[in-house]
């Protein structure tokens, strides 16, 4: 057989053209973004919708009327896709190595938009010449429509619609944060990205917020190093009534435990249900060679200072545990006057007037006696139409499994 | 404590270690096949028995923690290498699973992790199981892949023609793929529940939209008539991208915001 050597740009085009032009598309956009020294200009509805709707139709008609061009079949073939998967993968390898969001004002990585390379030229070029040439192959698929390529085109128009939805979609995507007090009412949020203020058409009245903690816990801590001794077995000791924790030569036992109790008149713990107590236990320590001491610990409050028990230079203390749930009890108010009172919980935002809110913080210095909760509201229009696409994918991935299995029985 | 991992761990190994002597020695003495595959999958059933005892201690599924995540692996990735022999009649590839299985066990007794009941609020969701139990299998699927490719390329370096291993690599690759997407998109949908956004480029999203594209390159070279067998390189050392998202992502400088880093308790 007799080897004939490709010459470069001699029909079709194979991957030494595909990798060259995909190489080149990131050349070229690393070079815009030297010059224009910022990423894509947003543009937001119903500008980017129209454009969008126009870039598909495009697409759809060129792979449609030019299918037998051959630049067209170029552009969405295989080699060009797999080039184009590489370039992706490389810039967003820069994105997963070097922090983003962070970069030194002037400095050469800067200037080629590194840290920000999800935003960057590159990466847009990239991403439009890979929805350019998955649009091509789906639009061969599409039409004439057969059953035979149902998952091909569920995958393939999945991800074209998420990918492009998700970037085309992404300046109108609004992030901001509200602070409200307890007892008070608040309609104005806070743009961390654009650092802005801005009034909402709504407003949140926080009726109280509340945080449950995990079991507290008990530590020997060591002043002088700043970390606690670790016990024998290596655990944490989680206090409850009867627990019992060893440090070597030392043995402690919780006799009696309060989960929230306040000091009485002589100064002994007793229970006590109101919002400011707090968890008390009471320790029996032994040793081998003094008497066993009894006495209490407590986590403290911002209105108490913790009790610790000294012990030979070190002290036991109680450690508050750290939080299970945090929650807010809110109206929401709209400009016209409608209510929802509504509880938010992490990972279980409620949905207003077109808005998600979601239960971000707190004060982190006072933890369960925050007295202000910090609501995150957010408005992503074109969430819709991706999650559309998610579940195209996902339809077209069970049919690729189905199919992968079915297969196997044929190759064995 | 009630229950003790380094017993259940040395158990595991044990077992799988008498398996696969005996089941070396039942090459010339068939009798000995059933009770090798038997003492094999005891070992693995051992380490499930010692997870669900866990989990019903921990009050909490134990997948919190890179050492949680790895008592996972150690018991799944000998079933998948039985299943292989099973399936495909192939026998060497469960050594190496359970080689690896030991591995990761070993890893996890020479660091004992405190034991922890606590799982912050944002992990306490719906989709914290599927999420992470559909990563998990899915990497288990791709460890076997790569160690099939690798076992290819070998016999290929000594000019052995292979081609049923090569379309069990193949296989495995299509099914931890789909996997993936399926961890993908499920991350995605919880991070909007939790977070706020399905996709905020966090540096475990980043890697993980890494490996995924290097099973979409792979498949795709695939069906661009590129011979499989040239591609058993690509699929060995595809694993390691995944590697760096699994636990390595913790050890880079862009990780330092990261919502994934593992709690180092």
């Amino acid at each position: 057989m007799v080897v004939v050597r490709r010459r470069w740009f001699q029909t079709p085009w194979e991957f030494r053209e595909s990798s060259l032009v995909a190489a080149l598309t990131v050349v070229a956009g690393f070079m815009l973004q030297y010059a224009t020294g910022q990423g894509l200009p947003p543009l937001h509805l119903p500008v980017n919708a129209v454009v969008l709707a126009l870039f598909a139709a495009l697409i759809l008609g060129a792979g449609l009327w030019f299918r037998e061009n051959t630049l067209v079949q170029w552009l969405g073939g295989i080699p060009l896709g797999l080039s184009l998967i590489v370039a992706i993968a490389l810039l967003s390898l820069i994105g997963g190595v070097i922090p983003q969001g962070e970069a030194m004002p002037g400095s050469l990585s800067a200037l080629f938009g590194v840290h920000q390379i999800f935003s960057s030229w590159p990466f847009a070029l990239s991403i439009l010449l890979f929805l350019v040439n998955l649009g091509l192959s789906l639009s061969w698929r599409l039409v004439p429509f057969s059953m035979k390529n149902i998952q091909f085109i569920l995958f393939h128009a999945g991800f074209w619609i998420a990918l492009s939805c998700g970037v085309f979609g992404a300046p109108d995507l609004q992030r901001m944060v509200v602070k409200v007090d307890e007892g008070q009412e608040s309609n104005l949020a806070w743009s961390m990205e654009h650092e802005t203020e801005q009034q909402l058409p709504f407003s949140i009245f926080l009726h109280d917020f509340s945080l449950e903690e995990y079991p507290p816990q008990l530590f020997l801590y060591d002043p002088q190093k700043n970390q606690p001794l670790q016990e024998r077995n290596k655990t944490t000791t989680t206090l409850h009534k009867g627990v019992k924790a060893s440090w070597t030569d030392v043995d402690v036992e919780v006799v009696d435990f309060l989960p929230s109790a306040l000091p009485g008149k002589d100064g002994v713990p007793e229970p006590a249900e109101s919002k400011a107590g707090v968890p008390f236990a009471k320790l029996r320590i032994v040793t081998a060679d003094a008497a066993p001491i009894e006495a209490w610990i407590s986590t403290g409050s911002p209105m108490m200072k913790p009790w610790a028990v000294p012990f030979r230079g070190l002290y036991f203390v109680m450690m508050p545990g750290t939080p299970k749930a945090f929650r807010s009890d809110v109206t929401v108010r709209g400009e016209s006057g409608q209510l929802e009172r509504a509880t938010l919980e992490v990972n279980h935002p409620i949905n207003v007037m077109g808005w998600k809110l979601y239960q971000m913080g707190y004060d982190d210095e006072v933890g369960r006696w925050s007295k202000y909760s910090l609501i995150e509201v957010i408005r992503d229009p074109w969430l819709p139409a991706v999650y559309l696409g998610f579940f195209m994918i996902m339809a077209g991935n069970v049919l690729f499994f189905w199919n992968g299995i079915k297969q196997k029985e044929v190759a064995s | 404590m009630i229950f003790d991992f380094n017993t259940a761990a040395k158990a595991a190994i044990g077992c799988w270690a008498t398996g696969s002597l005996l089941s070396l020695f039942a090459r010339r003495t068939p009798a000995l096949k059933l009770a090798a595959l038997m003492l094999s999958f005891a070992g693995s059933l051992v380490m499930v028995g010692f997870i669900a005892s866990y989990w019903s201690l921990l009050d909490r599924p134990p997948l919190r923690t890179l050492g949680e995540t790895r008592l996972w692996y150690a018991a799944l990735i000998p079933l998948v290498g039985f299943l292989v022999e099973y399936r495909w009649k192939i026998t060497w590839l469960k050594y190496y699973c359970m080689g690896l299985a030991t591995f990761f066990l070993v890893i996890n007794m020479l660091h004992p992790e405190v034991f922890d009941k606590t799982l912050m609020p944002a992990l306490q969701s719906p989709w914290f199981i599927p999420h992470v139990v559909v990563y998990l299998v899915g990497y288990v699927m791709l460890a076997a892949s790569s160690v099939t490719a690798l076992h290819n390329v070998s016999l290929q370096l000594r000019s052995k023609g292979n081609v049923n291993g090569e379309s069990v690599s193949h296989y495995l690759a299509l099914l931890g793929f789909v996997l993936l997407s399926f961890g993908l998109i499920f991350g995605a949908l919880w991070a909007k529940e939790a977070w706020g956004h399905y996709w905020t480029w966090d540096p475990k999203e980043t890697w993980a939209f890494l490996s995924w594209l290097a099973y979409l390159g792979y498949l795709h070279a695939c069906r661009y008539k590129i011979d499989r067998g040239k591609l058993q390189w690509y699929l060995a050392l595809s694993f390691l991208v995944l590697l760096v998202c699994w636990f390595g992502v913790n050890y880079l400088p862009s990780a330092r915001n990261s919502v994934h880093t593992y709690t180092q308790s």
